[in-house]
C-alpha cells in the first residue's frame, strides 16, 4: 500500500468518479427498484401493501420456496461432487492433471442455459435419450423441475467450489499435518482435525458463489423450471412478459431476491470473519501414494465428473449439425440450421461480437483503476467503493435490468431502446470480477515500484499510466477475455434490456427456446460456444486458473 | 547541497506513534545515519522526508524551503528502496532515464546522462541489459544511479544493503560512501546494522520507538553512549549497576556484587549508578604484570573462552553473580595458561557513567 500524501489527488479522482458511475447505473436503479416495491400506485405514498399482495400469493410464496431449495441443492450437490475432486486435484495423481484442470476451468465460461438447453434437447419430454428410452421400453417421464435444475447447476457450478478448495487443499503447510501425525494422530484424524479446518474457509466461499449464482440465475430455470415459479423469472415475467409492466410486483420480487443474496453473504462474512486461515504454504503436500485401485478411482472420478460437465455442450454441437423439420430432429448431417440463423439475420452476431467488445474494454477501463484505488490507497472512503464495486454480485442481472428500465426510460436521461443500456448493465455486473482480478494483479507487484517512480518526480497520475497499467496489462487483457466471453453469453438483463435492431446471439437462443426453432436455437448455441471458448482457448497462456475462479 | 531541518515531526499510525516528535538538523552535504532497531521508525521517519508518510505534527525543510507541504513527486529527493524497486519491465537504461523522461529532458541530453550516472556506479555498457540478468549488488547499483541522476537535492537510502551478502555489503558501503563524497550530497541513511553506521556515517542518530536516543559523530556514540540503550546497541558491552562507595578525585568508586569498579563521575556515597565498560577496553594481565599507571584492576575466574580468530572472546566470572565480558586482539597465552585465576584491568577513563553528575 502507498500512503501518499493527504494532497495527492489522484486516487480521490479515480474513487469520486468511480463512485458517481457506480450511484447513477447501480445504487439508482436499486433505490428504483426498492422505490417501485415501496410506492402505491399513485408513486408518492409509501405502503406495504405490494408485500402483503405478492407474500399472501402461494404462488409468488411459492417462487421463493423454489428459488431457496434450487439454492440449497444446487449448493449441496456441487460442493459434495467438487470437495472431492478438489482433493483428487490437489493432492492424488491423476494422468493428464494439467489438461484436466484446462477442462475443469470450462463451464466457468461456457453459458449455462445452453446446458439446461441441451439438458432439455437429451432429456426432455421429446428428447432424444427420452424418446430412445421409451422406445425400449424404459419408463422415463423427464428431467424438468428440482432434478434438472440441480443437475444442470452441478455440472456448470462445480469449478466455482474446486478452485477455491484446490488452492487451499495446496495452502495446507505439509508441516502443519506432519506436525499432527507426529503428534500421534492417525492420518485420518490428521485429516479431519488439521486440514479440514483450513480448507473449510475456501469450501465456503465457493459453495456461497454456488448458492448465488443459482438463485440469481434466470436462463436455467426458464427452461428447466416448466410450471415451477422461480423468482427471477417470474420477476421477469411481471416486468416484461404477456402479463407485462408491473413493476411494483417485478420490484418485490427483485428486492425479495437481492435480501436472499445479501443475507448468504453476510452469513459467510460473518463466518470467516471469525476464522480468517492463512497459511503461506513454504512446502506444497506432495502427492500421496495410494493403492492402484484408489488411484484409479480417483482419475475415473475426476475425469469423470469434466467430461460429463461437458457432455451438454459437445451434444448442443453435434444436434446443431443435425436435420430438423419443425421441431422434430432427423439423424441426417446438415447445415441448414446455421443458414437459417444466418438467414434470420446476422445482425445479432455483429451486436454480440461489437458490443461485448464495447463492455469489456469499458470494464476495464473502470474497473482497473476502482481495483488500484482500493488496494494501493486505502481510506475510509475508498473502502466504501469496494463495497459499493462488489454490489453488483449480490443483484441478479433480472432485477439490475429491470432497475435500469426504470430509471432510464424518461426523463433527462433516456437509455431504453438503445445499444447503450446492454453495455452499461453489462458492465456494471462485470465490475466485481474486473476489481477483484486488477487487485489480484496488482498484490502481485511491489507497491515501492510506484513509490521509486513517484519519487523520481513523476506524478501518481502519470505511474498509473506509465508503469502501474503495463505492469499489469497481461493480466488485464486476459481479464477482458474473461468479460468478453461472459457478457457475450449474458442473458439475465440482455432478455429485459434488448430492443428493436439490439437483440444478440442470446437473445435469438431465448426467443428460439420460446418457439419451436430447437435447430436455430442449438445452432446459435453452437455459435455461442464457439465464440466463447475460442478466445479463450487463444490466451489460455495469458489467464490465470485463480482469475477464471473469480467470475 | 542541501541542510535538512526536521522540526518536533510526528507521525502515528492509529495509537502506534511511530516516529515521536523527533527534531534533527542534518547538514549540507553529509553523511547522516539513522540508526535503531527494527520497528523504531527509521523508515516512517525517512518517508515523511520522501512524502510518502504525512506527518501528524511538524514540519521538514530542505534550506529555508518547507518541503512537507509538498507532493512526494515535487520533492527532489532521491531514494533507494531496501528491495531495489527496479522497474522490471525496463532495460537498465530505462530505469535510469525514466526520471529523466519525466522531467522532459531531451533526448540527447538523457543519452549523455544516464552513461555517465551508469559509469558512476561502475555499470557501463550494462545499459542494454534486463534487470534479471543483474545480480543484486548490480541491481542495487542501477538504482542508485536512477536516483542520482536526477540530481536530487538529497540522497534518501533505507536499508539498502540488507539484502546482499556480507562481502559484498562491505564493499558496498565504502563505494556509497566515496559517491556521496565525491558528489558531496546530503544524504540520509537508514540501517539497523551499527557496524554499517560506524563505518559509513559523518553523523548518527539512533532511534528508540520512535525517539531520538543520540545523535553524534560515530566515536562519540561509540565511546560516550548517552544512554545503556545506545551502549548496548551500539556495540557488546558490559552494563554494570552498582552503589557508589567513595571517591578518589574525580574518580568514583562503584561497589558492584563483591567487587568494586572505578568511574569518572560525580555521585555521592549510597548513590545507585549504572555504567558501561566495552569489552575491548578490557586487558588480561599477564603473571606479574603491573597494570599501567591510574588503571583499576580486578581479580577474576576464567569462565569461558571464545576463540573468534583474530578476535578471542572471554568471560570473566566476578563471584555473586557478577559477570565480566572482554575481548581481546591477542590473548596472552600465558594469561590463559593460568586456568581459573587472572587479572583483568580498566582504564575508569574509559568507563560511560549514566544518570548521576
Ligand atoms: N503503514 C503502516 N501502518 C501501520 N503501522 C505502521 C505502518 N508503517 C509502520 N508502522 C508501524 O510504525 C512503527 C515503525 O515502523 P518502521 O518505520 O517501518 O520501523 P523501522 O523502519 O525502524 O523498522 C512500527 O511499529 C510499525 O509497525
Ligand atoms: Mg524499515
Amino acid at each position: 500500500m502507498i500512503a501518499v500524501s493527504r494532497r495527492d489527488t489522484f486516487p480521490l479522482a479515480i474513487t469520486v468518479l468511480a463512485l458517481a458511475f457506480l450511484s447513477l447505473f447501480l445504487l439508482y436503479p436499486l433505490l428504483k427498484v426498492f422505490g417501485a416495491s415501496f410506492l402505491d400506485r399513485t408513486g408518492t405514498s409509501f405502503t406495504l401493501a405490494n408485500y402483503t399482495r405478492m407474500l399472501s400469493s402461494s404462488f409468488y410464496l411459492g417462487s421463493l420456496y423454489n428459488s431457496l431449495l434450487m439454492g440449497v441443492l444446487a449448493t449441496l450437490v456441487t460442493t459434495a461432487i467438487g470437495v472431492p475432486l478438489a482433493f483428487c486435484l490437489a493432492r492424488l495423481p491423476i494422468p493428464g492433471k494439467s489438461a484436466l484442470l484446462a477442462l475443469a476451468a470450462l463451464p466457468l465460461v461456457l453459458p449455462s442455459f445452453v446446458a439446461a438447453y441441451a439438458l432439455v434437447l437429451l432429456l426432455g419430454r421429446a428428447g432424444i435419450v427420452t424418446r430412445f428410452l421409451r422406445d425400449i421400453g424404459i419408463p422415463f417421464t423427464s428431467i424438468y423441475g428440482m432434478t434438472g435444475l440441480t443437475v444442470v447447476f452441478a455440472l456448470t457450478l462445480f469449478p466455482f467450489v474446486v478452485f477455491p478448495t484446490l488452492a487451499a487443499f495446496k495452502a495446507v503447510d505439509i508441516s502443519v499435518e506432519e506436525a499432527g501425525q507426529n503428534l500421534g494422530s492417525s492420518r485420518w484424524r490428521t485429516f479431519w482435525t488439521v486440514t479440514v479446518p483450513i480448507v473449510m474457509p475456501a469450501v465456503l466461499a465457493g459453495a456461497l458463489l454456488v448458492f448465488i449464482e443459482a438463485i440469481e440465475s434466470f436462463g436455467v430455470p426458464f427452461v428447466l423450471a416448466e410450471d415451477k415459479p422461480i423468482l427471477a423469472v417470474e420477476a421477469y415475467k411481471l416486468f416484461v412478459g404477456e402479463l407485462g409492466g408491473n413493476p411494483a410486483s417485478a420490484g418485490v420480487l427483485g428486492v425479495i431476491l437481492i435480501v436472499c443474496t445479501a443475507l448468504a453473504l453476510l452469513l459467510q462474512r460473518y463466518y470467516l470473519g471469525k476464522r480468517r486461515f492463512s497459511t503461506a504454504a513454504r512446502r506444497t503436500p506432495p502427492e500421496l501414494v495410494v493403492a492402484p485401485w484408489l488411484r484409479r478411482l480417483a482419475a475415473g472420478y475426476s475425469w469423470g465428473i469434466v467430461l460429463i460437465a461437458l457432455v451438454p455442450f459437445f451434444a448442443v454441437i453435434v444436434i446443431s449439425f443435425m436435420e430438423f423439420r419443425g421441431p422434430v430432429m432427423h439423424p441426417n448431417l446438415s447445415l441448414n440450421n446455421f443458414r437459417d440463423l444466418l438467414n434470420q439475420s446476422s445482425r445479432p452476431l455483429v451486436n454480440t461480437l461489437t458490443l461485448s467488445s464495447a463492455a469489456a474494454l469499458l470494464a476495464a477501463l473502470i474497473g482497473v483503476p476502482i481495483g488500484f484505488a482500493v488496494t494501493r490507497f486505502r481510506s475510509r472512503i475508498s473502502d466504501f467503493l469496494d463495497i459499493v464495486a462488489m454490489t453488483p454480485f449480490a443483484v441478479a442481472g433480472t432485477v439490475l435490468a429491470i432497475g435500469l428500465v426504470i430509471s432510464f426510460n424518461s426523463g433527462w436521461l433516456v437509455l431504453t431502446g438503445g445499444w447503450l443500456i446492454l453495455v452499461l448493465a453489462w458492465v456494471v455486473r462485470k465490475i466485481p470480477f474486473n476489481v477483484r482480478a486488477s487487485a489480484a494483479i496488482l498484490h502481485q507487484i511491489d507497491p515501492s515500484l510506484e513509490e521509486a517512480s513517484i519519487n523520481l518526480g513523476v506524478s501518481p497520475l502519470m505511474t498509473f499510466i506509465r508503469l502501474t497499467v503495463p505492469l499489469m496489462i497481461g493480466g488485464v487483457i486476459g481479464g477482458m477475455v474473461l468479460t468478453w466471453v461472459t457478457v457475450a453469453s449474458e442473458l439475465s438483463s440482455t432478455v429485459v434490456l434488448y430492443s428493436g435492431p439490439w437483440a444478440t446471439m442470446t437473445v435469438v437462443m431465448f426467443q428460439a427456446l420460446e418457439g419451436t426453432g430447437a435447430g436455430i436455437a442449438s445452432a446459435a448455441a453452437t455459435v455461442l460456444i464457439v465464440v466463447t471458448v475460442l478466445p479463450v482457448a487463444l490466451v489460455y497462456r495469458l489467464l490465470r486458473r485463480h482469475e477464471l475462479g473469480m467470475m | 547541497m542541501t541542510a535538512i531541518s526536521i522540526d518536533h515531526v510526528s507521525r502515528s499510525f492509529g495509537t502506534v506513534r511511530a516516529v515521536d516528535d523527533v527534531s534533527l538538523e542534518v547538514r549540507d552535504g553529509e553523511f547522516f545515519t539513522l540508526l535503531g532497531p527494527s520497528g523504531c521508525g527509521k523508515t516512517t521517519l525517512l518517508r515523511t522526508i520522501a512524502g510518502f508518510a504525512d506527518l501528524t505534527a511538524g514540519q521538514i525543510r530542505f534550506g529555508e524551503r518547507r518541503i512537507d507541504t509538498l507532493p512526494p513527486h515535487r520533492r527532489n529527493t532521491g531514494m533507494v528502496f531496501q528491495n531495489y524497486a527496479i522497474f522490471p519491465n525496463l532495460t537498465v537504461d530505462g530505469n535510469v532515464a525514466y526520471g529523466l523522461k519525466a522531467r522532459s529532458v531531451p533526448e540527447a541530453q538523457i543519452k549523455e546522462r544516464v552513461a555517465r550516472a551508469l559509469k558512476l556506479v561502475h555499470l557501463d555498457g550494462y545499459g542494454e541489459r534486463w534487470p534479471h540478468q543483474l545480480s543484486g549488488g548490480q541491481l542495487q547499483r542501477v538504482a542508485i544511479a536512477r536516483c542520482l541522476v536526477i540530481e536530487p537535492e538529497v540522497l534518501l537510502l533505507d536499508e539498502p544493503l540488507s539484502n546482499l551478502d556480507a562481502k559484498l555489503r562491505v564493499e558496498m558501503r565504502a563505494e556509497i560512501r566515496q559517491l556521496q563524497q565525491s558528489l558531496k550530497i546530503t544524504a540520509i541513511y537508514v540501517t539497523h546494522d551499527q557496524e554499517e553506521a560506524l563505518s559509513m556515517s559523518d553523523r548518527i542518530a539512533v532511534m528508540r520507538s520512535g525517539r531520538l536516543e543520540q545523535v553524534a559523530a560515530p566515536q562519540d556514540i561509540y565511546r560516550a553512549p548517552a544512554t545503556p540503550f545506545v551502549a548496548e546497541f551500539m556495540g557488546t558491552t558490559n552494563l554494570l549497576t552498582g552503589t557508589v562507595t567513595g571517591r578518589d578525585g574525580d574518580i568514583t568508586r562503584i561497589g558492584v556484587g563483591q567487587r568494586e569498579f572505578r568511574a569518572p563521575s560525580r555521585a555521592s556515597n549510597g548513590e545507585s549508578l549504572t555504567f558501561s565498560l566495552r569489552p575491548e577496553t578490557v586487558r588480561l594481565l599477564a603473571p606479574g604484570e603491573a597494570a599501567p599507571a591510574g588503571w583499576a584492576t580486578l581479580h577474576a575466574t576464567l569462565a569461558r573462552v571464545e576463540f573468534l580468530g583474530a578476535l578471542t572472546r572471554l568471560e570473566l566470572d566476578l563471584g555473586g553473580g557478577t559477570t565480566l565480558r572482554v575481548a581481546s586482539l591477542d590473548v596472552l597465552p600465558g594469561a590463559l595458561a593460568t586456568r581459573g585465576c587472572v587479572v583483568a584491568a580498566y582504564d575508569p577513563r574509559r568507563v560511560t557513567v549514566f544518570g548521576g553528575r
